[in-house]
């Protein structure tokens, strides 16, 4: 297959068409169910890595000429009606599945298949093609699913802990030549070795480097994958792993309040700066609470807050995997992996 | 020699160098010759105050770590420039490298509520940092390299620990590589009882280990401290460890005997071990049969303490754990280092436990 027959998006291009959709998650309860529609396109092409090495990705996307990996993220309510429409572009076969709720099976290429089941199993659900598993999953083809308990904007599920504002932070891990053996429409012969890693489908960009800054570009200025909170302004994230590898999940600033683990809840609510985020579909659950840094010295206050944004200074901290291979790309570059930067705002 | 780029060259979006780059074999390199492709951001200084401890630290990049099969490795760290006030932090190094040098980097020891200054100083010919790892001080003091800022010459740290519990320091410029070359050392906080008791109000102690378990992958052992950053591909994505140590000491043989690793103790007593996950991969911790109690991870108390038998962990993990056994006997504890992906067993770390 020729490559020109490809889309080619630069990592600005498909975050555009995701901007406001993936990552910060708005939510409004409802008294009744409703019907949540979207339709996704099953589409492909290459997506350029921070040190410029064209990769090939399939996604659920928004539109027949863009390409979303992660897809965008669906909220429901529990009870909630989803009706999904697959277009499937491309000539290979895939599937869309979540987990103890729906399983389209086959949708060969050139077909669209509208889906309809219940939104249920309060918490959080990875969306996937289960054909070619685990291939056509750490190629693209994944994103998130957030169901609500019914009638509730601040609970992950009946009785947990209470939040005020949620993210979706979707991991994955790139082997480029599995992806290229996806493409051709071959099973990879070589074990997982990944070269990128990715949040939201984005990669980190430091200080000074080139993109850094740029929402669309960089991890840690992405608005929908950097926190940003006032003191006290609880924060779910929801944390889904659509690679391969075991990750080990690492904030700085606060330690976060550890909920569930692939997609159980844990029998205590425990404290860490780090949890783990198991491979091959695992998922996490965790409230970054934004409480004054509880080190600092002088303490942390909303006045000191304010009087670092006027002298034009970032109260910011990173979230990072702390194995730490996942912090660079193409074998190099520290700091252009999976990471994130945490903002601490004056009110 | 690394190649080395200037910053008004290609940024790594606009090249598709696919250049042998070693990473310079430069270590300790010349930071004007450094192979940064983007500024290092400026040093902010945060309000110092009148400390309760100094710890002064300096840096080493020559140390040498005997291995149980003959090969010897090289290990980077944290020099000891001596502290004010703080704890006894002798007994918490693991292999001696001589020069003064040790490894893991000597430790700090303070109590909850002390205000700590963290003083660095570094070669100006190089950058690194020190990021107290779990400890949440002001921004300006979390030692991020890129973030809040890689240090050559000196440099101030100040935080005021709230929590008693186990944690670590380590370095924070180019991370992947810095901390894996061995620059990390504990960071005890004690409870206002002092040591003996784990928290505040927490289970108290008689003997106290420090279990730092680490994997070395040694070819990663011969790159210079800027690997990596000009964009050419060294490797630092795929770690493959061939060494698998216990608090500096080759958990092959050498761990089973070390002193300060190998518990000796009577019956009766209670033990605390703090298990610092140092690697980067998965790891499966096993007592030798004994059940254990967990009583605190990352710094916390758990609500509840948990009995275990075995405990898997991630990188950067601790576990605060007591053992208390009920009969005499030599317990060999192991520690699997697994494949991030596959998670089958990469190596093991063996040490002991010998109750009298």
């Amino acid at each position: 297959m020729n490559r020109r027959n490809f889309l080619k998006f630069s990592s600005a291009g498909i975050a555009s068409a995701m901007l406001g959709t993936t990552g910060l998650i708005s939510w409004v309860p409802r008294a009744h169910a409703a019907t949540i529609r979207k339709t996704y396109y099953i589409t492909e092409g290459f997506i350029t890595q921070p040190d410029g090495v064209d990769v090939y990705f399939r996604g659920f996307s928004s539109s027949s000429n863009s390409l979303n990996a992660p897809g965008e993220h669906i909220i429901a309510q529990e009870g909630d009606t989803i009706d999904i429409t697959i277009v499937n572009t491309l000539g290979s076969s895939h599937s869309f599945v979540v987990d103890g709720m729906v399983d389209s099976g086959r949708i060969s290429g050139g077909q669209t298949r509208r889906l309809i089941f219940e939104a249920r199993n309060p918490g959080t659900h990875l969306y996937y093609d289960g054909r070619n598993a685990p291939y056509n999953r750490v190629t693209g083809l994944h994103g998130g699913l957030a169901v609500m308990p019914d009638g509730r904007d601040d609970q992950l599920f009946a009785g947990s802990r209470r939040f005020e504002k949620q993210y979706f932070w979707i991991f994955n891990d790139c082997d480029p030549a599995w992806n290229n053996a996806v493409r051709n429409g071959q099973t990879p012969s070589n074990n997982f070795t990944p070269r990128y890693f990715t949040l939201n489908g984005l990669s980190g960009r430091p200080p000074g480097a080139p993109g850094s800054g740029v929402g669309t570009i960089d991890s840690m200025h992405d608005p929908r994958t950097a926190l940003h909170g006032h003191l006290g302004e609880r924060t779910l994230v929801r944390c889904l792993n659509a690679g391969m590898a075991q990750h080990s999940v690492h904030t700085h600033g606060n330690h976060m309040e550890w909920l569930t683990s692939n997609g159980q809840p844990r029998p205590d609510v425990w404290l860490k700066d780090i949890i783990p985020l198991d491979g091959d579909a695992g998922s996490m659950d965790f409230i970054y609470p934004f409480e004054p840094a509880p080190d600092a010295w002088p303490p942390m206050t909303n006045a000191t807050l304010q009087q670092a944004k006027n002298q034009g200074r970032h109260s910011a901290y990173p979230m990072h995997l702390h194995d730490e291979m996942t912090q660079t790309a193409g074998g190099g570059l520290y700091m252009f992996g999976a990471l994130t930067d945490i903002f601490f705002e004056p009110n | 020699m690394g190649r080395r780029r200037r910053q008004e060259e290609p940024t790594p979006e606009e090249t598709t160098t696919t250049t042998s780059d070693s990473g310079g074999h430069d270590g300790g390199g010349m930071m004007g010759n450094g192979c940064y492709i983007y500024p290092v951001t400026a040093l902010e200084t945060a309000p110092l105050n009148n400390p309760d401890v100094i710890y002064n630290r300096g840096i080493y990049m020559n140390g040498v770590m005997n291995m149980d099969d003959g090969r010897n490795v090289t290990i980077w760290g944290f020099t000891d420039g001596g502290h004010q006030g703080g704890g006894d932090t002798g007994s918490m190094g693991g292999g001696g490298m001589g020069g003064g040098s040790v490894f893991p980097s000597p430790a700090m020891r303070v109590t909850q509520g002390q205000i700590v200054q963290t003083r660095l100083n570094v070669p100006m010919h190089m950058y690194h940092t020190i990021h107290h790892h779990g400890i949440e001080p002001e921004y300006r003091s979390d030692g991020v390299g890129h973030l809040s800022g890689d240090v050559n010459g000196n440099y101030t740290y100040q935080w005021k620990p709230a929590h008693a519990g186990t944690y670590f320091y380590h370095c924070h410029t180019n991370t992947v590589l810095h901390a894996e070359m061995g620059m990390y050392g504990a960071l005890i906080v004690d409870p206002p009882e002092g040591p003996g008791t784990a928290f505040e109000n927490g289970p108290s102690y008689d003997v106290e280990a420090v279990w730092a378990v680490d994997e070395i992958d040694s070819s990663w052992h011969n790159l210079g401290w800027t690997a990596g950053t000009c964009g050419g591909d060294v490797g630092l994505h795929d770690l493959n460890p061939d060494y698998f140590i216990i608090t500096g000491v080759d958990g092959a043989q050498s761990a089973l005997t070390a002193p300060g690793i190998a518990v000796d103790m009577n019956r009766g007593q209670r033990l605390l071990v703090r298990y610092i996950c140092a690697g980067y991969l998965p790891q499966e911790i096993r007592f030798g049969g004994l059940n254990v109690d967990i009583v605190a991870s990352d710094g916390r108390p758990l609500p509840n303490s948990v009995r275990v038998d075995k405990i898997n962990a991630v990188s950067a993990e601790r576990y605060d754990i007591i053992i208390q056994p009920s009969s005499r006997g030599s317990y060999t504890v192991e520690i699997d280092i697994k494949d991030w992906i596959t998670g089958n067993v990469l190596g093991t770390a063996r040490t002991r436990i010998n109750v009298s």
